[in-house]
């Protein structure tokens, strides 16, 4: 007779949260093997039965994007293969999901390409995080669980920043401040926005300040952190304007590039990073970046799902 | 253009008159009309055999009719054997829809995509969409056409004293809509925030609307998730109905619910009373004294929120004129009669690509209507031509 038991495989993308959260649910990670041949084709051995049993497969979008993808599809379609009842592809951070639109003439939507990539490998649901846009959600005909970081991080803001409440939450640009006021209006502070600004062709473009953070602490809040570029431009313009200190709080580190280099100036004090992407070898050469934990919330998605019972909760609570 | 038609729906005729005219061509011969049951009824009256067909319908006030009418159009000219079928929808029905809301929500807009292309549709050429991640909805060919060129040139063409204005939004949703025109036009902007929480504490006499069908227990949930709603059960009624009560709807425009919801009814939120509480709690990020100001949306539904700006742009913020621009002037209600007698606004500016009725357009002498039937056109020719259309992003014909 079936167990219908959850089995959570781990891609070699992130291996550490894959084991916190199956230690949060209780379970060890199902065995696979995951591994290249010598003409870079991915091979995967999954090493136990899944006939008829709930899988869970976390595969972050992240580091050699393109082999993980992969390596997630394999994955999913193995175990389609292999008579698994129902698969869910949990992915903390979704790949390819900055390509959401059409912004430029003849951009590809990349983002819906790897959705119908998942679908057509045999994912039944997907659980994933904070996505760029929330409409990617019906980029797929499968049910999609967006998971919010903001509890946790309002949990963050509320024990680890002491003088959160003279403080002002600023979104980067004009498309967080959405995220930004969401946030404030939570905390019950005030809120401003920083726009990059082309007042003429040829003229470089600077930053303008919308609204007052003389005398405040600043909290950046945005989705993802990638060269850290505009974060770091936000910060000077924010002590420039005569804020105290200038914290940035981010769902997804990605930090590629000179992302350490440019958080290493004076200008930001902390870098608080969820670890839906590994990061831990760049929070040894950089002391300014913190962790906030999400597999609590993964964890409890997951058994959530498994147990049919409703994520809602999830959307605005942080468990322990 | 050889060897194509264009047809009309019936949401919109006048649009398709513009465009086509300005084509040079007329509008391909189809009987559209309901059967006694209400079904609709489409013949095309003329073949489309190998042919590239353009139909062209907007949302309107009979959505689904409207809808379902498109559908069974694209279906009668796939059977007919058209070589192509876009779809020209200047307003995307259900574009608000689009992602999930925090529980539980349909993602219709995703639904109308999969039932366009059911249907057989080939290409879709439709303009400012509620978020342009829509286009990923489909798997076909989305031309998403901005009315910002126009908006702009008119802006330009008929505000003396654009350069000193600052563009608004009403919200943080549209932030991004509204730098982008305040860089084309290269003026500040500014941002007003309604804070629903703050609301929440601050507003003591609501509304009270009996919800039978939404049990005790469900409800407390919902009011977890959802700060819009709250719920208590009340003391007074023996058969223990739970209550809602529902904060600043009116405000709420991106999770807007239809106004004619089934469970809450939203008319009696219209209340002086609550407009003054309400507005308390917003707050302009930016300046605006002394200036003109553009409060920029894509679309206006119902005229509260836009309204409860204006005031405070005006009354508190000391704005020298207020202009209400939007992309699909939806106007729903009295929307337009309520603009109208609202004096702190100057004009409200909609393009054409949602129908406005002839006797609504009288009642308001504030109303300007821009008309893009030639971006639509435009679009129209180039598609059919195979030709680039980057070139409409960013030029106002």
């Amino acid at each position: 007779m079936s167990t219908n038991s959850i089995k959570i495989f781990a891609g070699n993308s992130h291996l550490e949260l894959a084991q916190l959260v199956a230690s949060k649910i209780g379970v060890d990670l199902s065995k696979v093997v995951v591994l290249k041949y010598s003409n870079q084709e991915t091979s995967v051995t999954i090493g136990e039965s899944v006939r008829d049993e709930d899988v869970f497969i976390i595969q972050s979008g992240c580091g050699e994007i393109n082999d993980n993808l992969m390596e997630l599809l394999i994955m999913i379609n193995a175990c389609k293969t292999a008579s698994a009842r129902r698969i869910t592809a949990v992915i903390p951070c979704f790949p390819y999901a900055r390509q959401d639109k059409k912004d430029k003439s003849r951009a590809p939507i990349t983002a819906k390409l790897v959705a119908n990539m998942l679908t057509v490998s045999g994912a039944n649901h997907v659980i994933t995080m904070d996505l760029h846009a929330s409409q990617i959600q019906g980029f797929f005909n499968v049910p999609v669980d967006n998971l919010y970081c903001e509890p946790s991080m309002l949990k963050y803001i509320k024990t680890e920043i002491p003088d959160w409440k003279n403080a002002m939450i600023v979104s980067p640009d004009a498309g967080g401040a959405k995220r930004a006021t969401s946030i404030a209006d939570r905390l019950n502070l005030d809120f401003a926005l920083i726009h990059k600004e082309r007042k003429k062709a040829n003229e470089v473009s600077r930053m303008v300040l919308v609204g007052d953070v003389n005398g405040k602490v600043a909290i950046l809040v945005d989705d993802m952190a990638d060269t850290c570029g505009t974060l770091i431009t936000a910060a000077k313009t924010l002590k420039d304007k005569g804020a105290i200190k200038v914290y940035a709080i981010v769902a997804h580190g990605i930090l590629s590039g000179k992302a350490i280099d440019v958080i290493n100036e004076p200008y930001l004090e902390r870098l608080v990073v969820t670890n839906t992407i590994p990061h831990e070898d760049k929070k040894r050469v950089c002391p300014k970046i913190d962790t906030i934990d999400v597999s609590p919330t993964l964890a409890e998605a997951i058994r959530r799902t498994h147990n049919g019972e409703s994520v809602s909760f999830l959307f605005s609570h942080a468990p322990e | 253009m050889r060897r194509a038609k264009v047809f009309s729906g019936t949401s919109h005729p006048e649009l398709t008159e513009h465009i086509c005219e300005r084509l040079g061509i007329t509008p391909a011969p189809v009987a559209l009309k309901k059967f006694g049951n209400q079904e609709t009824s489409v013949k095309i009256g003329c073949s489309v055999r190998n042919e590239d067909v353009f139909i062209i319908q907007s949302g309107s006030r009979n959505i689904n009719d409207h809808l379902m009418e498109l559908l069974i159009m694209i279906s009668a000219c796939k059977g007919a054997s058209a070589s192509r079928i876009t779809a020209v929808m200047p307003y995307f029905p259900y574009s608000k829809q689009s992602k999930k809301k925090k529980y539980r929500g349909a993602i219709t807009a995703k639904m109308v995509a999969n039932l366009l292309s059911v249907a057989g549709v080939d290409h879709i050429i439709t303009m400012d969409l509620h978020a342009s991640q829509m286009q990923g909805f489909f798997n076909k060919p989305v031309d998403n056409l901005y009315a910002e060129p126009s908006i702009a040139k008119w802006i330009q063409d008929s505000v003396p004293e654009y350069s000193t204005g600052v563009v608004v939004s009403k919200n943080a949703g549209g932030a991004k809509r509204v730098t982008s025109l305040a860089d084309r036009l290269k003026i500040d902007f500014a941002l007003i925030h309604t804070d629903r929480t703050r609301v929440l504490r601050n507003n003591s006499t609501t509304t009270v609307t009996p919800v039978n069908e939404v049990s005790t227990e469900e409800s407390i949930s919902i009011s977890d998730e959802d700060k819009n709603f709250s719920f208590q059960t009340s003391n007074t009624t023996s058969n223990n109905i739970t209550f809602a009560i529902i904060n600043d709807k009116k405000y709420d425009d991106e999770d807007d619910l239809p106004s004619s919801s089934t469970s809450f009814s939203e008319e009696p939120l219209f209340s002086e009373e609550n407009e003054l509480n309400c507005s308390n709690t917003i707050t302009l990020v930016g300046d605006v004294a002394g200036k003109v100001a553009f409060i920029v949306d894509d679309m206006i539904d119902k005229a509260g929120s836009f309204i409860a700006a204006a005031e405070h742009l005006m009354k508190r913020c000391n704005a020298k004129r207020v202009y209400v621009i939007s992309t699909h002037g939806i106007l729903s209600n009295d929307s337009l009669i309520e603009i109208e007698k609202c004096k702190s606004i100057h004009k409200l500016v909609v393009t054409n690509t949602f129908p406005i009725p002839l006797e609504n357009r009288h009642q308001s002498t504030k109303l300007e209507i821009i008309d893009v039937s030639a971006t639509l056109a435009e679009a129209i020719r180039r598609t059919h031509n195979g030709e680039s259309i980057s070139y409409l992003f960013y030029t106002a014909l």
